[in-house]
C-alpha cells in the first residue's frame, strides 16, 4: 500500500514537473486552448443542425445531448492533462531511446510516462465541457445540489481513468510500431459514439461500447443518472475502471518483458 | 564478496534480414526472414564492491549489451547475472534503487527546468533522506562546481555543465554501483579531468563500484584499476590495468630527429619504423629485443641524429596493437 501510495504521490510531482515546464511556453498553451474549444464548437453546431430536422435522438432531447457532451468532455479534458504522454510512448520515448532512461529509475515505467504528461491545452475541453454541463442543467432546470455536484466530480474522474486505462492498453502497441500514437488515437475515437445515447446504434456498436471499450461509462450512463433517467449503471463505473487498469498494468507488464527480451 | 556476478552470459538478437530494393522490402513486411546475432557470447566476471573497472572494447564488441543486462534493461538469453544480490531482469525496480547510470549524452535531467528541480524530483523517487540529500548536494556542488548552474535551465547549459550536472544527479542517492558509459564524450579537457577526480573521490569515500565504458582511454588511466577488454563478445582479458600494459605494452615508441639523410631506411634489425620523413624518423622496438643505443648506431649510418623523444606504450598504443590482431591475446 504505502508503495502505491508512493507512486501517486511520484506521479504528480512529475505531473507538476511537466506543467511547469509546459508553462514556460505560454502562447503555445492558449493557442492549443483555443483551437480546441474550437474544434468541439464545430462539432455542437453539427449537432444543433442535426436537431433542426428532428426534436429528439432516441427520446433525448437537444439539451439533454448537450449534458451529455458536457460532461464527456469534462472526462476528457482531465484524461488528456493527465495522461496525455501515452501517445509518446511509441514516438517518443522508444523511437529516441528515451526509454531506457525511464526503466532505470526506481519506480515503474508508466509512472514516469503518465507524469510526462504535457497537455495543459486540454483545460480547453474541461472549460468547454464544464461550461456546457452547468448551463444545460439549469436550463433543464434540474436542481444543482451538493450531491449532484459531488457525483459530477467523482464520476467525472472515474470516466476520465477509463479513457486513461484503455489508451494504456493501446499504447502497448508503442512496443512494436513507433506510431503508436496513430493507434491509441483510432481506438481512443471510439469515444464519439459514447458522446449520443446508445440506443440510435445497432447491436455491435452497443457492446463495443459498453462491454470491449466501455465508453458508455465515461460519460453516458452518469449523464442518464444526474438527467433523473433512472440509471444505476452509473454505479458500476468505479468497478470498470479498476479492472480495466488491473488488466492495462498486467498487459503493458508482459509487453514490457517482451520488448525487454528482443532489445529492438 | 563479488557486488556483480556475472556467469555464462549470452545475449543473441534477432534481426530482420534486409533484402534490396522495394521488392525486397515488400518481401520482408510479409514474411521476414530473421538472423540471429550472438552480441555477447558467454562471457564471465565478478567485480568486488568498490572497484574501479574500465570495460572497454571497440563498437560492437557487446559492451552495451552487457552493460544493458546488468542493469536489467535487456533479459540474457543464457547465463546468469547477479547484482547486489538481485537478478536486475527479475526484480528491475528494487535494482534500480541501488544503481545510478549515465547513457552517453542523454540527459536524465528535466530539460525545461532549473537544475535543482531536478535534484529535488531524484531526492523524492530514491527517498533519499533530507540530510543525506543536503550533505551531497553541498559536497558535489563544491566539487563539480554547480553553484552557479542549479538555477538555470537545463537546455541553457552548455555540454560540459549539462554532464556535471548529470554525474552530480547519478550519484547523488548513494548507489552502490554506478554505470558510466562514455561519460566525458565531447567534453573539453578541463571538464573531463573534473569529471574523473569526482568519480575518484566518490569512490575512496563511499566505495561506490564504478563501471566505466569509455573511447577515452585517458578516462581509464586516470580512474580504474582494472580492465575488463572485450572482443567480439567475449572478453580477451580482465585484470589489473598495470599488469596488462606490463604484459602487453613491453615495447617503446622512440622518435628520432635527423638530419642530412642520404637514403631511405628500409630496415632496422628488431625494431619495426612507424614513421619516416626529412626531419624525423619514428620506430618502434620492444624492451627484450634491442636496445636504444644499438638502434642509434645503426640508424646513424644513414644520417645525423640530432634528438631523440623515448615514450612508454600508453594504454591507448597497446590497444590498437591488440584490436589489429587480437588473436595474440
Amino acid at each position: 500500500m504505502t508503495k502505491i501510495i508512493h507512486n501517486i504521490s511520484l506521479y504528480f510531482s512529475f505531473l507538476k514537473a511537466s506543467l511547469k515546464e509546459m508553462l514556460i511556453y505560454r502562447l503555445d498553451c492558449i493557442v492549443g486552448m483555443i483551437s480546441q474549444i474550437v474544434t468541439q464548437l464545430v462539432e455542437i453546431i453539427f449537432i444543433w443542425i442535426v436537431f433542426q430536422n428532428t426534436d429528439n435522438l432516441a427520446g433525448w432531447n437537444f439539451m439533454q445531448i448537450l449534458l451529455l457532451y458536457g460532461v464527456t468532455l469534462i472526462s476528457i479534458g482531465i484524461s488528456d492533462f493527465c495522461f496525455d504522454a501515452l501517445y509518446d510512448i511509441g514516438p517518443k520515448y522508444i523511437r529516441e531511446g528515451e526509454f531506457d532512461k525511464i526503466l532505470l529509475r526506481p519506480v515503474h515505467p508508466l509512472i514516469s510516462i503518465i507524469g510526462s504528461s504535457k497537455e495543459f491545452t486540454a483545460l480547453g475541453y474541461f472549460g468547454l465541457g464544464l461550461f456546457l454541463t452547468i448551463t444545460m442543467l439549469i436550463k433543464l432546470s434540474i436542481p444543482i445540489t451538493i450531491i449532484l455536484v459531488l457525483k459530477i466530480i467523482f464520476f467525472s474522474i472515474i470516466g476520465a481513468a477509463i479513457i486513461g486505462a484503455i489508451n494504456t492498453i493501446f499504447s502497448i502497441a508503442s512496443f512494436w510500431t513507433y506510431r503508436s500514437n496513430e493507434v491509441i488515437w483510432s481506438f481512443y475515437r471510439i469515444y464519439t459514439f459514447a458522446q449520443y445515447p446508445i440506443d440510435i446504434y445497432n447491436k455491435f456498436i452497443k457492446v463495443l461500447i459498453t462491454v470491449i471499450l466501455p465508453f458508455a461509462f465515461v460519460a453516458y450512463y452518469p449523464s442518464m443518472n444526474y438527467l433523473g433517467m433512472n440509471s444505476n449503471m452509473i454505479y458500476i463505473s468505479p468497478i470498470i475502471m479498476i479492472v480495466l487498469w488491473i488488466i492495462a498494468i498486467k498487459l503493458w507488464n508482459l509487453a514490457l518483458n517482451k520488448y525487454r527480451s528482443t532489445g529492438t | 564478496m563479488s557486488i556483480i556476478e556475472v556467469k555464462d552470459l549470452v545475449k543473441t538478437y534477432k534481426i530482420i534480414q534486409k533484402e534490396d530494393g522495394l521488392k525486397g522490402y515488400i518481401k520482408n513486411l510479409i514474411k521476414p526472414k530473421y538472423n540471429e546475432i550472438t552480441a555477447v557470447k558467454g562471457i564471465n566476471f565478478n567485480i568486488n564492491e568498490g572497484e574501479l573497472v574500465g570495460y572497454i572494447g571497440e563498437n560492437g564488441a557487446g559492451k552495451s549489451t552487457t552493460i544493458k543486462m546488468l542493469t536489467g534493461l535487456l533479459s540474457p538469453t543464457s547465463g546468469k547475472v547477479i547484482v547486489n544480490g538481485i537478478v536486475p531482469n527479475e526484480k528491475r525496480i528494487e535494482n534500480n534503487k541501488n544503481i545510478g547510470a549515465v547513457f552517453g549524452q542523454k540527459t536524465q535531467l528535466w530539460w525545461d527546468l532549473p537544475v535543482i528541480e531536478s535534484f529535488r524530483l531524484i531526492k523524492k523517487m530514491y527517498k533519499i533522506p533530507e540530510n543525506e540529500y543536503r550533505k551531497n548536494l553541498k559536497k558535489f556542488t563544491e566539487i563539480l562546481d554547480l553553484e552557479d548552474l542549479l538555477e538555470k535551465q537545463v537546455k541553457n547549459l552548455s555540454l560540459g555543465q549539462k554532464m556535471r550536472c548529470e554525474i552530480a544527479a547519478t550519484f547523488l542517492h548513494n548507489p552502490k554501483i554506478v554505470y558510466l558509459d562514455e561519460p566525458t564524450i565531447g567534453l573539453d579537457v578541463f571538464v573531463k579531468e573534473n569529471i574523473r577526480k569526482f568519480i575518484k573521490d566518490i569512490n575512496k569515500e563511499k566505495k561506490t563500484t564504478v563501471i566505466l565504458t569509455t573511447h577515452d582511454l585517458k578516462d581509464i588511466e586516470d580512474v580504474c584499476d582494472r580492465i575488463i577488454l572485450l572482443d567480439k563478445g567475449k572478453i580477451i582479458y580482465d585484470g589489473e590495468k598495470q599488469k596488462f600494459k606490463d604484459t602487453y605494452g613491453k615495447y617503446v615508441i622512440a622518435e628520432f630527429i635527423i638530419n642530412s639523410k642520404n637514403r631511405t631506411i628500409s630496415n632496422l634489425d628488431n625494431a619495426t619504423i612507424l614513421e619516416e620523413n626529412e626531419k624525423s624518423l619514428k620506430v618502434k622496438f620492444m624492451h627484450n629485443e634491442t636496445t636504444i643505443v644499438k638502434l642509434m648506431n645503426e640508424i646513424s649510418n644513414y644520417c645525423i641524429i640530432e634528438d631523440i623523444h623515448i615514450k612508454e606504450a600508453e594504454l591507448e598504443d597497446i590497444l590498437k596493437e591488440i584490436y589489429k590482431g587480437a588473436h595474440k591475446c
